[in-house]
């Protein structure tokens, strides 16, 4: 239709004017339109004024003749009255009579029509006779009719859905085949071979092959078989479905790998231990048995494998106590007398495993962080081998990390190229994470003895909360109670790492501990005694003193078994002295000036007076008799007991 | 043999490590062998307090770049080295021109353009040695061989922190009067070269070739046989 030729179209209006003639020639002459005067007088012609008679002698002819006289009777009236406007003064009564009179005539005629009827009847408004005609018993029985008729459409429609829905659930119910192995296809991977159909389930694919997987190939191939074992007569039962997997031999069962830390030594307790890959299988309502056990078969590659690398390590790797690996077993030793132990639990079919650690783990035994650690390894684990060597990658680019790439472009030297190349492997990482986490515990247990056993200095960790999975820090302060505020010299930050614990002085001195606890144990003991010397010096500059002396290690004295005994002199300012050395307790000495002993020797060997004021041997003080909580509580009492008052 | 002292000056910057070397040459002393003279010099850096790490070895091999069938032009040589300093490079370089850092790939590349470059077997050159580490300065002390004869000895001291070529020449000189016998070199070249002062990795290789060109010239007017 579109692209034909346009077609013009014309419009002409109609002839409004009629052809009066044709001349000769052809042309039309056209009757002229009647102008407006014209065409007024043209109707008033139609107009029969010559009717008007006198309204009083009408009878019962034609009440409408009668009607439309009496109102050109009164349209004469009133024209002859306009033209003639005041005439005589009872005009306007006559007028008023002779409506009345028209109106009495009127009514007088509406009356005798009504009365009389001979010539003229009063006929009402038609209206519909049926009504009320027919009897209700016959209304009744259409009422029915129609609703019978209703009510026929409606369950012809209720029946048809009532019908699909039926078979929507029957087929549902009967699940046939090729759609079940649809849904099958959807979630795991399938190929026809010849008339059989296999399916993989192994982790190929998210890259478990290549390296690792030459020493570890376990097809995880599975065979779909059509489930055709079904008496068609029977009722069909509730889980019924038509297809079924079959899982190689060594795949059955479920699996799990279980991580343990154990102290063999009884100071402090296992660590605890992690199952991991453990999942409690529940099924939902609408997953089918074949997922769940397809599912299942997964996991119990997945752990096998995962052990399988961590075997291989165990054996490979060169550590100062060698790894040892015993069927399904890895035990490793971090540190002398902790043992770490890997196994991989699989439990066949419905056997009991009388080995399986029951289910409840205490909360404490439970080693979150390192769970998620260890999780996330292996996920690490399958990824790197994945993205290291598939595409995209160059075709003259060997296999490896990408960056390894630019090593010879830039001339990248060896301590570069070895920081490109990972070294460590999976155990590798589980065990020093391990030995931090144990590492950990043990710093936070020893710290915190310390701290419910002395209460003289207190001992305050502040641990910080953001940490990495092999370093860990806190910030260790030793204060009095009460003078925290010209207290604080003593505070370290202790940087906990893999095998040793690094300890950062506030006057700069960085110390570093081996794991051995009793070292971390000894020095803060003697960080503790140092704490209540430089306490007392503070104090000192408190109370208007004056420090005479202050050794952080004296040479004298009886010798401690833990660090160095530190002492202080301090002096009032008339002279009394006060000498204090703590670490196996703290022994407070006063020397008075000779003048205010009071066994004193009269002697005579003293022969001026000035000599009185020398200071006279020390007397100790019976410091556990003093009142005051702690050590500096007591030696501000002490000093404000012997400042001399003005 | 001359001296010829090349200081590098390496910077080490966050990504790229760059460090400034100087390649030297030590001239033999009189009445020893070259072996004595590079066994004396070891002791000195031991006793200096240099910790030996290891070997290195720096080679250089000749090709002629252009057809042979042309007589109007020089004959244009390529040469490719190989450090051990960096073991996943590959340095070509033309005699003051441009320098490439590539791949172990670009050996085999060689190889497959034999025909337009033909290499000279008899030419090559390498140094082998021990390296030393005194703090933040690397020392290479090398025998320079070729074709299996020493010719002569090559000291290499890097300054691991600075990368600005000029800005440690006198901290260089002044650590190499401390265990080098005689007199120390001037600057060498490729420093005046750089616009903006930072030292590159085929600097060292430029310094390096200097040296060994200057090796084969003594050879070839000498003769064999050493002084």
């Amino acid at each position: 239709m579109s692209g034909g030729p346009m077609v013009q179209i014309s419009i002409e209006s109609a002839c409004e004017k009629q052809v009066q003639e044709v001349a000769l020639d052809g042309t039309e002459t056209y009757v002229q339109p009647l102008s407006m005067s014209q065409n007024l007088a043209k109707l008033a012609q139609l107009i029969d004024f010559g009717q008007g008679s006198a309204s009083e002698d009408e009878g019962g002819e034609g009440e409408a003749r009668g009607q439309e006289w009496g109102k050109q009777e009164q349209e004469e009236d009133e024209a002859t009255v306009k033209f003639q406007p005041s005439l005589w003064p009872w005009d306007s009564v006559r007028n008023n009579l002779r409506s009345a009179l028209t109106e009495m005539c009127v009514l007088y005629d509406v009356l005798s029509v009504v009365k009389e009827k001979k010539y003229m009847t009063l006929d009402p408004v038609s209206q519909d006779s049926t009504v009320g005609k027919t009897p209700p018993v016959l209304q009744l029985l259409g009422k029915k009719k129609s609703l019978a008729t209703a009510a026929q459409l409606l369950l012809k429609g209720a029946e048809k859905l009532n019908k699909s829905v039926a078979e929507n659930q029957e087929n549902r119910r009967q699940r046939d085949f090729n759609s079940e192995l649809l849904r099958l296809r959807s979630q795991w991977k399938l190929r026809k071979i010849s008339d059989k159909i296999l399916g993989d389930l192994s982790y190929r694919s998210a890259g478990s092959n290549s390296l690792q997987g030459r020493f570890f190939p376990h097809q995880g191939t599975f065979e779909v078989i059509k489930n055709t074992d079904i008496d068609l007569d029977k009722k069909i039962p509730e889980d019924y479905c038509p297809l079924d997997v079959q899982i190689p031999s060594d795949l059955e069962g479920s699996a799990y790998i279980k991580v343990s830390i154990q102290k063999q030594a009884p100071d402090i307790g296992d660590l605890g231990t992690i199952n991991l890959f453990r999942r409690q299988l529940k099924p939902k309502s609408g997953t089918q048995p074949w997922h769940l056990k397809l599912e299942a078969a997964q996991n119990v590659l997945l752990c096998k494998e995962i052990f399988a690398q961590l075997s291989r390590e165990a054996v490979q790797i060169k550590s100062q106590i060698p790894h040892i690996v015993v069927k399904n077993q890895i035990i490793s030793q971090p540190f002398p007398g902790l043992q770490l132990s890997i196994s991989l639990c699989h439990s066949t079919g419905d056997k009991k495993n009388q080995k399986s650690t029951p289910d409840k783990n205490k909360p404490d035994d439970h080693l979150y962080v390192l769970e998620h650690n260890l999780h996330q390894l292996m996920r690490e684990f399958h990824k790197q081998t994945l993205s290291s060597v598939v595409m995209p990658h160059p075709a003259s680019a060997p296999f490896g990390n990408k960056r390894m790439r630019l090593a010879g472009p830039m001339a990248y030297d060896k301590a570069e190229i070895t920081s490109l190349q990972q070294s460590e492997g999976l155990l590798e990482k589980i065990i020093k994470q391990a030995k931090h986490i144990f590492l950990r515990s043990r710093t936070a247990r020893t710290i915190d003895s310390l701290a419910s056993r002395i209460e003289d200095p207190q001992i305050q960790a502040h641990w910080s909360n953001i940490n990495d999975v092999y370093e860990s820090s806190v910030k260790v302060l030793i204060t009095s109670q009460g003078y925290e505020q010209i207290c604080k010299s003593i505070q370290l930050q202790l940087t906990i790492g893999v095998e040793q614990i690094r300890v950062v002085h506030r006057d700069g001195r960085v110390i570093t501990l081996s794991h051995q606890e009793q070292e971390l144990q000894d020095f803060l003991l003697s960080q503790m005694s140092q704490h209540q010397v430089h306490a007392v010096q503070q104090l000192a500059k408190v109370m208007g003193w004056h420090v005479l002396s202050f050794s952080n290690h004296v040479g004298l004295g009886s010798v401690e078994s833990i660090g160095n005994a530190s002492a202080i002199t301090v002096a009032s300012s008339n002279g009394e002295y006060s000498r204090n050395g703590p670490e196996s307790g703290c022994k407070v000495m006063v020397q008075f000036p000779r003048n205010q002993c009071k066994d004193l020797l009269k002697s005579d060997v003293i022969q001026d007076n000035k000599w009185n004021y020398l200071r006279w041997p020390h007397k100790e003080v019976h410091w556990s008799k003093m009142e005051g909580r702690n050590f500096v509580y007591k030696m501000e009492l002490l000093m404000a007991a012997l400042t001399p008052c003005p | 043999m001359c001296l010829t002292l090349c200081v590098y000056v390496c910077v080490r910057e966050i990504v790229i490590v760059f460090r400034a070397r100087s390649v030297s040459q030590v001239p033999v002393a009189e009445g020893k062998s070259v072996q004595q003279t590079v066994e004396m010099l070891n002791r000195k850096l031991e006793q200096l307090g240099a910790v030996k790490q290891g070997n290195f070895c720096v080679d250089c091999e000749t090709y002629h770049a252009g057809a042979i069938g042309n007589p109007g032009q020089p004959p244009k040589f390529l040469y490719v080295m190989h450090n051990s300093e960096a073991p996943l490079s590959c340095f070509a370089l033309f005699e003051n021109g441009p320098c490439l850092v590539a791949d172990p790939n670009f050996d085999v590349l060689m190889i497959k353009l034999k025909s337009y470059f033909q290499n000279a077997k008899s030419n090559k050159v390498e140094s082998r040695g021990a390296r030393y580490q005194y703090c933040d300065f690397l020392v290479k002390v090398g025998t320079a061989t070729m074709a299996s004869s020493a010719r002569g000895i090559t000291v290499e001291v890097e300054y691991c922190p600075c990368v600005t070529a000029n800005d440690c020449w006198n901290l260089l000189m002044e650590f190499m009067q401390s265990f080098l016998p005689s007199h120390v070199p001037g600057v060498p070249s490729v420093f005046g070269v750089k616009t903006d002062g930072v030292y590159s990795p085929s600097d060292t290789m430029a310094q390096y070739l200097e040296l060994f060109s200057k090796l084969r010239k003594q050879q070839a007017a000498t003769g064999s046989g050493m002084r």
